[in-house]
């Protein structure tokens, strides 16, 4: 049988190849694709590293996020037991961010921003939250990329997404707050009062803000992408606390107190994206 | 709009409306520089298709017809890493990356035919360059890792070479409709060779490895031509002159 093989002429090793070889002849391209394989090797392991730093990122927001839902008070200071649960949160994620700094570096940064963009947005939506509850003002684009360590950019996008949900949890907190206090949150400005806000002219003003931007040219890619979801998702918030705000006038005293709208179904859409 | 003493900062959203504009510009620019670069791909790739119907020893006026397409594909090359130069590169990478392999391809494959001379690089036939002698052809950075500049990557590399495979593939069966019974033995050896290199790679679930899934198929239709060919003992002796 073998015999028979070797006679036959169309056995792979007879041809003029230059890199012809009797027996065991290995591919010529062997080391081509020894450092390719190293290469691969490499930008996978980074690749997950930042996937499962992200996802751990998210879920640190999403715990700050629901202990932040416990505050009511606008501007105030953040009650003790809040606040420690929420700094040792944002440690362990900027542990987590630095872990991954080195696979962000140059060119890096953006090699990997689909993987790390999931657990920014979410992350500017806990620290958009916080600077909100603090402050009563929107967190700058600067501010947020200076609570990032060095080397993990906040892209424009993320930026802008992150807020997009940070409307879904104002929704939430003004909501929940007039549920239990009886009263929209808000702040008094003792020189001015005609600078009192309370957070619907805040959520209105977002709302103002997100529609007048014109996302129309990023097409199908980053930005324009998620926009038009979030969008509708950012309209209907602020139209319960519209209306909320508007059965509250109508109704509240007839209210009993500690009612709570229905938002079981509310949570969903809010979150999912 | 918000005041200034209202919760936003009306500059928030106006630096994010530029920001979003010049993503923009550098799109429609990049996108004007892809227009020109897929059309003489698809010159290109024509010229080499005529490969398949031309006999080796007349191979020399295509290959010279797709070197002079191949300078037009590098220049074009060359305007998008202009003007991606002060942009990140893996932001806009996935708008061209399939057409840079459309070249790399066509680079790789007028190289294996014994073209793209006056590049710097050896040329002969049945030759595999490799992503160094591409991006030189190309005149551009090849696997860059410690700067963000316009470069050809392993992964757009390995594409092309999976496409070189399904045209080398299509080309021994028309070689051999052109009488020529020594190419696809030439090819199987090639194509066998790269097949090996591809199997010591970890790949991931993604387009390369799916891809590169495909390429056993190719090897198996490449050595039934070969199976075909020795079967009615038509494969050329080796030459007296091989050790």
């Amino acid at each position: 049988m073998s015999d028979k093989l070797q006679e036959m002429p169309g056995v792979k090793r007879h041809h003029d190849g230059i890199e012809k070889e009797a027996g065991s002849r290995t591919s010529p391209f062997m080391p081509m694709f020894e450092f390719f394989r190293n290469e691969l090797d490499e930008h996978h392991d980074r690749r997950e590293r930042i996937i499962k730093a992200s996802r751990d990122i998210t879920a640190a927001s999403k715990k700050i996020i629901f202990s932040l839902q416990r505050v009511r008070s606008l501007k105030g200071t953040i009650p003790p037991k809040i606040a420690a649960e929420t700094q040792e949160r944002a440690a362990a994620m900027q542990q987590q961010f630095l872990s991954i700094a080195p696979d962000l570096a140059g060119i890096n940064a953006w090699r990997y921003q689909r993987q790390i963009s999931g657990g920014i947005q979410e992350y500017m939506e806990a620290i958009s939250f916080e600077h909100y509850l603090r402050h009563q003002k929107l967190i700058s684009i600067e501010e947020a990329a200076a609570s990032l360590p060095a080397n993990v950019d906040l892209t424009a996008d993320d930026y802008v997404l992150g807020i997009f949900d940070l409307v879904g949890e104002l929704m939430r907190f003004a909501i929940t707050t007039m549920a239990t206090t009886g009263s929209l949150p808000g702040s008094k400005n003792d020189e001015d009062p005609a600078q009192d806000r309370d957070i619907l002219v805040d959520l209105r003003s977002l709302r103002t803000s997100f529609e007048a931007l014109d996302t129309a040219s990023c097409g199908g890619t980053g930005l324009g992408k998620d926009v038009e979801k979030k969008m509708e998702v950012m309209k209907t918030c602020v139209e319960k606390v519209e209306t909320a705000v508007y059965g509250m006038i109508i109704r509240g005293r007839e209210r009993p107190k500690g009612w709570v709208p229905d938002l079981a179904d509310d949570r969903a859409p809010v979150e999912s994206f | 709009m918000a005041n200034p003493p209202g919760m936003i900062d009306p500059r928030i959203f106006e630096s994010l409306q530029s920001k979003i504009d010049e993503d923009a510009e550098v799109r429609d620019q990049i996108r004007e520089v892809l227009q020109s670069l897929d059309r003489q791909g698809r010159t290109a790739q024509s010229i080499l298709s005529r490969a398949h119907s031309t006999p080796a020893a007349h191979l020399q006026a295509v290959i010279q017809s797709a070197e002079a397409a191949i300078k037009d594909e590098v220049e074009s090359i060359g305007k998008l890493a202009n003007i991606t130069s002060n942009s990140p590169y893996y932001k806009y990478n996935n708008m061209w990356t399939r057409d840079v392999q459309n070249v790399v391809f066509s680079v790789l494959f007028c190289g294996w035919l014994g073209g793209v001379g006056e590049s710097g690089v050896a040329t002969e036939p049945g030759k595999l360059f490799t992503i160094e002698e591409v991006g030189k052809i190309l005149n551009v950075p090849v696997n860059l890792k410690d700067r963000d500049a316009f470069h050809i990557t392993i992964e757009e590399y390995l594409q092309s070479l999976i496409t070189l495979i399904e045209e080398l593939s299509r080309l021994a069966i028309n070689s051999v409709t052109l009488g020529d019974y020594q190419r696809p033995l030439q090819i199987s050896q090639f194509v066998k060779d790269i097949h090996a290199g591809f199997q010591i790679l970890n790949l991931k679930n993604d387009s390369l490895r799916r891809r590169s899934d495909s390429i056993k198929y190719n090897v198996k239709k490449i050595e039934d031509i070969v199976y075909d060919l020795s079967l009615r003992n038509l494969v050329p002796k080796a030459e007296p002159t091989a050790p």
